[in-house]
């Protein structure tokens, strides 16, 4: 039923922005202190982010247009980490910090 | 670098805040067009004289307002002049005794009541005329308002904001007007159970 | 201590006192979802609302002055100018809150006359206070604002961030007086109400707590002025370039044409994307620091303001957002778990963070710590993210039952509000609730006693 699939969408689409900020921590903090495995952590998170997007675009009832905001934004979220920090560090006058 | 310079991103912050307050200004005026009382999503006040629905769209998908023959409130055809002293009536009543604290209108306001949105269209009017021994729908209407505790609809009773009679008959005017404003579909499946669309 | 900054601890007290009355208020208003008879006939349920949501306002307005008025000397070297006139209107302001409030509970609603609207209720939500009481609002605001430009003046100096608060101020008054009309046309009147609350707070208020925020970063961490500023700018861009046409999210149901659904969607979906940028910077702060500073819990609170306002507003705010499915979620407790949460991340840890760092100023405590304001933290977000997860259940299912299957009617929105889901999420909205009062409890007394506690206090210089 097309109501229910709006709602399960919705949850889809916490889940989206969620694993995106679970992604910019843990590349933020990857980035911080030099851990394979925090940096394998926001990988992995940025791929399900990916796998829930994916989800909501072939399954979700959404018109085209939302579908097509969300795949451009997910692009976005890639980026976002990465230029923050560069930024931020560029503004602090730093390198990349050790544990 | 300019990225660097507090300057180049203050340009920024002024040059963004500009355009979309201008875009903004511009749908304003287009918007209050369209909300005024006879714009293309609010009917004039003098619709409370016509039979409203409220029927679904299979061009749009959504469930839209259809304003029908005379069917007159009260008993009464009201001029433009009537229907919006009655209107005016109506929303000092509601801002006063806070209805939206506990309702909501267009789904805004307080949670705590049922959406008045389309109230006027509720199919439970047509037992309380018979609950309230009213002929029509907008005396039984009047009658719940001006005392709803003795008309409980169910555990949640709404308290007696102690209308009088003119009052309840303001407020079921402003039911009447509020449920042909057309409000791209809210809300939905309106008296449909279960629909499959 | 200036003027001015005695001034702040009154304000930052009494902010955290209303903060109080807003939670007992709550308490009620949640309690009589679970019994619906409670004080029938005495005070129901849109009294207690009112108390609770009118209070929130008031409380979150006095914390951002409190703030301001504590950094702006410091800010611009000097005394800020009139400061006797706000040490007046503290009080106008707190016997006028008090009086608006007793109105509310004991005489509750006039007849539809403008009489009830000057001097009872307006029924406007968030701005139910009577006309007599929000022009006090305007002259507190407007006395207000003469301190910051005055003084920007007087003392030939300023600041950028000061420069924001400036520009911010202008709009953050002019936005108010849509507290007053009673317009009759409900379509027109959510109009220009939305400019109110909307820009308010996913406009106005963002940059009002961002330059809060960077002043405090500025004494809790030592950030440098030029990173604040740089980072300030960037953040209004961002958030206004979103949420100044984000309006149109509220703009999809009351009325207006339906290109509002798509202009008011695109932007409100981008409006998570800076809280994002938020996130990393917060945890990039943090990390420079270890979680480290003379202060844990404004360090503290600060980083869950910026994780609260993430989570509330954009993750909470994202899954409601799109036209599509906020049919279905308009106006249901969806909304009011989304409410909750991003007022509280958004605005209230901010606030707290700042009475945390207030206090250590005043009570000249080198190092604030302890076990107290570790509980408050646990008690208070454990509290909310319980009554946020409860409410998002219920609202759930009031989509669920009352609009996507029940047909939108009273008896859907009764079947709704009787599904045991639905129940349930309310009664446990209610315990968490109580968890909630629990830790403001704790809160007062650790903002009460810090650096007055013979332990806990060591005068000991941190490195960073």
């Amino acid at each position: 039923m097309i109501q229910i699939q709006l709602l399960e969408t919705a949850l889809l689409l916490g889940l989206y922005i969620l694993l995106a900020g679970g992604y910019a921590l843990f590349y933020t903090l990857a980035w911080m202190w030099h851990r394979s495995s925090i940096r394998i952590a926001a990988i992995a998170l940025y791929g399900m982010h990916g796998l829930v997007a994916a989800g909501i675009v072939f399954w979700a009832p959404l018109w085209l247009g939302w579908k097509l905001l969300l795949i451009a934004s997910s692009l976005a979220i890639l980026a976002i980490p990465t230029i923050t920090l560069h930024h931020l560090e560029r503004t602090h006058g730093t390198g990349s910090l050790s544990a | 670098m300019r990225f660097d310079d507090p300057a180049f991103w203050r340009a920024g912050a002024i040059s963004t805040i500009l355009v979309m307050l201008c875009v903004l200004a511009m749908l304003t005026v287009d918007s209050l067009q369209a909300i005024s009382p006879g714009g293309s999503h609010v009917p004039p006040y003098t619709v409370v004289n016509r039979h409203i629905d409220y029927v679904f769209d299979a061009d749009k998908g959504i469930d839209v307002p259809v304003i029908g023959p005379s069917q007159p409130l009260f008993g009464k055809v009201l001029d433009a002049p009537a229907a919006t002293a009655m209107m005016d009536k109506a929303k000092l009543v509601i801002q006063s005794r806070a209805c939206m604290d506990c309702h909501t209108f267009f789904g805004n306001g307080a949670y705590y009541g049922p959406d008045l949105t389309k109230a006027w269209l509720d199919p439970d009017w047509e037992a309380w005329q018979s609950i309230t021994g009213a002929t029509t729908k907008e005396d039984a209407m009047v009658a719940f308002l001006k005392d709803p505790e003795k008309y409980a609809t169910w555990t949640r009773k709404m308290p007696n904001m102690h209308l009088s009679d003119e009052e309840a008959r303001a407020v079921v005017a402003y039911l009447k007007w509020t449920a042909a404003v057309d409000t791209n579909g809210f809300p939905p499946n309106f008296g449909h159970v279960h629909a499959d669309r | 201590m200036y003027r001015s900054q005695k001034l702040a601890v009154k304000y930052l007290a009494a902010a955290i006192a209303l903060f109080g009355v807003m939670t007992v208020a709550g308490l009620l208003s949640a309690y009589y979802y679970i019994n619906p008879d409670f004080l029938f006939g005495m005070l129901h349920f849109n009294i207690a609302k009112i108390l609770h949501i009118d209070t929130l306002v008031i409380w979150l307005l006095m914390g951002f002055m409190g703030a301001i008025y504590w950094f702006l000397p410091d800010e611009l070297g000097r005394e800020p100018v009139g400061i006797w006139l706000a040490e007046i209107l503290f009080y106008v302001f707190c016997a006028a809150v008090a009086v608006v409030a007793v109105v509310f509970i004991v005489v509750q609603y006039g007849g539809s006359d403008q009489a009830s609207l000057w001097f009872i209720n307006q029924g406007r939500k968030y701005v139910e206070a009577p006309r007599w009481a929000a022009l006090g609002v305007v002259a507190v605001m407007v006395v207000f604002g003469y301190n910051v430009i005055g003084t920007v003046i007087a003392s030939r100096r300023m600041t950028g961030i000061v420069a924001v608060l400036m520009v911010d101020l202008i709009p953050l008054v002019a936005l108010y007086l849509d507290a007053f009309p009673a317009v009759t046309n409900m379509s027109q009147d959510l109009f220009w109400w939305w400019w109110l609350v909307h820009l308010w707070v996913e406009a106005t208020w963002e940059v009002l707590i961002g330059c809060i925020m960077a002043l405090t970063l500025m004494q809790l961490l030592g950030t440098s002025r030029k990173i604040v500023e740089s980072w300030l700018y960037i953040e209004v861009a961002l958030v206004l370039g979103t949420g100044i046409l984000g309006l149109g999210h509220h703009y999809f149901w009351i009325g207006t044409p339906n290109y509002w659904l798509g202009i008011g969607g695109f932007f409100s979906a981008l409006e998570p994307l800076p809280l994002l940028g938020m996130v990393v910077h917060a945890v990039y702060d943090a990390g420079t620091h270890h979680m480290k500073a003379t202060n844990r819990p404004a360090l503290y609170w600060m980083m869950t303001e910026a994780f609260g306002n993430f989570l509330g507003g954009g993750v909470w705010g994202f899954m409601i957002t799109l036209p599509q499915i906020n049919l279905y979620a308009h106006g249901t407790q969806w909304t009011v778990s989304h409410g909750h949460f991003a007022f509280w991340g958004a605005y209230a840890c901010g606030v707290i963070s700042v009475a945390y760092l207030v206090v250590q100023k005043t009570r000249n405590s080198a190092l604030v710590n302890g076990a107290a304001w570790k509980w408050s933290f646990a008690a208070l977000n454990l509290g909310l993210i319980g009554m946020v997860g409860a409410l998002l259940v219920a609202g759930m299912t009031q989509s669920f039952v009352e609009r996507a299957t029940g047909g939108s009617t009273l008896r859907a929105f009764i079947a709704g509000q009787e599904d045991p889901w639905f129940v349930s999420g309310m009664m446990l909205r209610f315990v968490f609730g109580l968890l909630f009062t629990f830790g403001y409890a704790i809160l007062v007394y650790d903002l009460l006693t810090l650096g007055k506690r013979s332990v806990s206090v060591v005068a000991q210089p941190v490195s960073p």
